[in-house]
C-alpha cells in the first residue's frame, strides 16, 4: 500500500516536473543571457492558458494546436516588450531591472483581472490521451501529455543551443558579453532573442496550464514562485540545472503532501525552504557558474 | 548645496498636515494619510537597506512579523512590553536573514530575501496553533481605536523613521554606505566594518518595517496572514522609494503621496477589482521616463534653471 502510494506521488511528480521544467526553462534562459529575472514570466504563461482556453471554448481550436498558436503570440507580445521598454532598462540599475518586470507583472494580472474576472476557469477538452495505468498506479492522461510536451520543448531548446549557430551566439552573450561585442555579435539583439524564446517557452507553458490546471489571472504568480525555487536550485542561467531542478522540486513537493500530514497545505513553503538552503549552502545553486554572483 | 531650511521641509511638512488632519477629524483624509504614513515608512526601511547595495524583496516578512509579534505577545507580557518585543523580534530575524544572505548578491538576494517573506507565510499556516493559521489573529487595537490618535502614533513614526534615514545619510555613515554598495573590496581595506554595516542596516530596516506592521495590525485589531505577509508589502517599499527617488528622505515620502494618491483615484474609477492596473502602469512609466526618480527630475529641473544661458547653449550645441 505503502509503496504504490509512493510510486503514484512521484510519477504525478514526474509530469508536474515537465510543466516546471517548461517555465523555469525560459526564465533561466532570459536571465543566464540578459541577467535579468523576468519577474513577468509567469504572467506570460496565465495569458497563454487564457489563450488556449479561449481558442477551444470560443473557437473550438484542439488545445495541442491552441498550445503553438500561444506560443507564437506571447513570442509577438514579448518583442513588443523587450522593443517597448525592457531593452531601456537593461543598462540601469538593478532595483529598476527588478521593479521593471515586476511592474509589467502587476499590470497584466490587473489587466487580466478586469477583463476576464478573477474566478478560476475549466477547460473542458476531452483527455488527449488515455490514462496511463503500471499496476495499481493509474496517471491522468494530459499529465502524460503534459510530461512528453515538456520533454519536447526540453530536448527542442537544448538543440538550439548546442546545435545551432543562433544558440552559440547566444551562449557567448551570456558568458563573456564583451567579448562578444568584441567579436561583432550584436548584443542587444541576442538579448532580445532570449526574451522571443523565452515568450515562446511560456505560451506554450501556459497551453500546458490549461490542461490541468485551473485558468485564472493568479495562476502564473505560484507557477513562477516554483520557477524561481528550480532556477535556484540548478543555478540562474543553467538550462540543464532547471530540468533536474524541475524533478527535484516537484518530488519534493508531492512527497511532502502525500506523507506530511497537512502538507498539501505547504504549497511552494517547500520552494522556498529550497531557495534558502540552496542559496546559502551554494549561493550559485548546484549547478551555477561563479561569475554571475 | 542642501541648506538648512531644505533639511527642516519635510519634518514640517509631515507635522502641519499630520496636525491639520487631526484638528478638521475627516474621517477619509484621516485613513489615506494613515495609509500614506506606512507605506512612508516601510519605503523608507526599504531605502536604508538600499543603500549598503541590498536590494529587497522580503520587506513583507519584517511587516508580518511585526504585527504577529505584537499580537502573540501582548496576552503573555502586556502591552508595553508587547512593542519592545517586536522591535527584538524584528532586530533578530533581520540578523539572522542578513547573516543568511550576506554572501548574496544582485538577483541572487532579491530572490532570496522574496523566498524569506513567502515561507514566512507558510510557517503561519502550517503551525495553526501558535499562530492562528489560515483564521488570523488580533492584536491590541492601536489608540483605542480614534482614528486621530492612531494618526498621531504613526506620524510620530513616521517622523522617527525620517529621522533615522537623515542620520543614516550624514556622518560618516553615507560614506560607509555607499562604498559598501559600490565597492565592497576598497570598503574593507579602508577599515569599513563591511560586515557589521550590513547587519546594522538590515536591522534597522527590518525594526522599523516591523514597526509599521504592528501599527497596521493595530488599525482594525485583526490581521490575516494574506493580509501582512502578501508579495504587496516587499514591492510596494521599492516601487515607492524608487519612483520617488533612492538615497534621500524626501524621495520615499514624496513617492508614497503620489502612489497612494494614484492609487485611489483608480479606485474610485476602475473599482475594487483590478485597480491596482495603476501601479504596474506607473512603474513601467516612472522607469522608462524618469529612472532617477522624482527627486532626480526635480533636481535636473533645478540644475538647468540655475545654469546661466551661455552654459544652456553649450548644451544644446553638445545634444545637437
Amino acid at each position: 500500500m505503502e509503496s504504490a502510494l509512493l510510486a503514484q506521488s512521484l510519477l504525478l511528480a514526474l509530469t508536474t516536473a515537465g510543466l516546471y521544467a517548461a517555465i523555469a526553462s525560459g526564465l533561466t534562459l532570459e536571465f543566464g543571457v540578459t541577467g535579468i529575472v523576468n519577474f513577468a514570466h509567469g504572467e506570460f504563461v496565465m495569458l497563454g492558458a487564457f489563450l488556449t482556453y479561449f481558442l477551444y471554448e470560443s473557437v473550438g481550436v484542439p488545445p495541442l494546436a491552441g498550445m503553438l498558436l500561444s506560443g507564437l503570440a506571447m513570442t509577438a507580445l514579448s518583442w513588443l516588450v523587450f522593443d517597448s521598454f525592457l531593452s531601456r532598462v537593461l543598462k540601469q540599475d538593478e532595483h529598476n531591472q527588478i521593479l521593471a518586470t515586476i511592474g509589467l507583472s502587476i499590470l497584466l494580472i490587473n489587466l487580466a483581472m478586469i477583463a476576464w474576472t478573477p474566478d478560476a476557469r475549466v477547460m473542458h477538452a476531452p483527455a488527449l490521451l488515455p490514462p496511463l495505468e503500471i499496476g495499481s498506479v493509474i496517471v491522468p492522461g494530459n499529465n502524460v501529455v503534459v510530461l512528453l510536451v515538456g520533454i519536447a520543448l526540453y530536448a527542442g531548446m537544448i538543440w538550439f543551443m548546442r546545435g545551432t549557430r543562433h544558440g552559440l551566439l547566444l551562449r557567448l552573450a551570456a558568458d563573456d558579453p564583451q567579448l562578444a561585442v568584441l567579436t561583432g555579435v550584436d548584443v542587444t539583439r541576442m538579448f532580445r532573442l532570449s526574451f522571443l524564446i523565452g515568450g515562446l517557452t511560456a505560451g506554450i507553458s501556459g497551453g500546458l496550464v490549461a490542461l490541468i490546471l485551473y485558468v485564472q489571472p493568479l495562476v502564473g504568480v505560484d507557477l513562477v514562485m516554483r520557477a524561481f525555487a528550480i532556477v535556484a536550485l540548478g543555478g540562474l542561467g543553467s538550462i540543464g540545472g532547471a530540468l533536474i531542478g524541475a524533478v527535484l522540486l516537484s518530488a519534493a513537493e508531492n512527497l511532502t503532501a502525500t506523507f506530511v500530514p497537512g502538507g498539501g497545505s505547504w504549497g511552494y513553503g517547500v520552494a522556498f525552504v529550497i531557495i534558502v538552503l540552496v542559496l546559502v549552502v551554494r549561493p550559485t545553486g548546484l549547478f551555477g557558474s561563479e561569475r554571475r554572483a | 548645496m542642501k541648506t538648512g531650511l531644505t533639511r527642516i521641509l519635510p519634518y514640517a511638512a509631515i507635522l502641519l498636515v499630520t496636525l491639520t488632519l487631526i484638528w478638521i477629524d475627516r474621517p477619509f483624509w484621516i485613513q489615506l494619510a494613515i495609509g500614506v504614513a506606512i507605506t512612508a515608512v516601510t519605503a523608507l526601511a526599504w531605502d536604508i537597506l538600499s543603500r549598503t547595495g541590498q536590494v529587497s524583496l522580503g520587506s513583507a516578512a519584517f511587516f508580518g512579523i511585526g504585527s504577529y509579534a505584537l499580537a502573540l505577545f501582548e496576552p503573555l507580557v502586556g502591552l508595553a512590553l508587547a512593542w519592545v518585543a517586536v522591535v527584538v523580534v524584528c532586530a533578530l530575524a533581520a540578523t539572522l536573514l542578513g547573516l543568511l544572505t550576506l554572501r548574496l548578491r544582485r538577483m541572487y538576494f532579491a530572490i532570496a530575501t522574496l523566498g524569506f517573506a513567502l515561507s514566512m507565510q507558510v510557517l503561519v499556516v502550517v503551525f495553526p496553533d501558535w499562530t492562528g493559521g489560515a483564521g488570523g489573529i488580533a492584536p491590541p487595537v492601536l489608540a483605542g481605536g480614534d482614528p486621530r490618535w492612531q494618526l498621531a502614533l504613526i506620524g510620530l513614526l513616521l517622523l522617527a523613521a525620517a529621522g533615522i534615514s537623515d542620520l543614516l545619510l550624514g556622518l560618516r555613515f553615507r560614506p560607509a554606505f555607499f562604498m559598501i554598495r559600490t565597492k565592497p573590496e576598497l570598503a574593507t581595506a579602508s577599515g569599513v566594518p563591511v560586515v557589521r554595516m550590513k547587519i546594522f542596516a538590515f536591522i534597522v530596516s527590518g525594526v522599523l518595517i516591523g514597526l509599521a506592521g504592528a501599527c497596521y495590525g493595530g488599525l482594525y485589531g485583526y490581521v490575516v496572514p494574506t493580509d501582512v505577509f502578501t508579495t504587496n508589502w516587499s514591492v510596494l517599499p521599492l516601487a515607492i522609494a524608487t519612483l520617488g527617488g533612492m538615497d534621500t528622505t524626501i524621495g520615499p515620502l514624496l513617492g508614497a503621496v503620489v502612489l497612494k494618491a494614484l492609487e485611489e483615484v483608480a479606485r474610485s474609477t476602475i473599482g475594487g477589482t483590478g485597480y491596482q492596473v495603476v501601479y504596474g502602469a506607473v512603474i513601467i512609466l516612472f522607469v522608462i521616463g524618469m529612472p532617477q526618480g522624482i527627486v532626480g527630475l526635480l533636481r535636473r529641473g533645478r540644475g538647468l534653471l540655475a545654469r546661466s544661458g551661455t552654459a544652456k547653449k553649450k548644451e544644446r550645441e553638445r545634444h545637437a
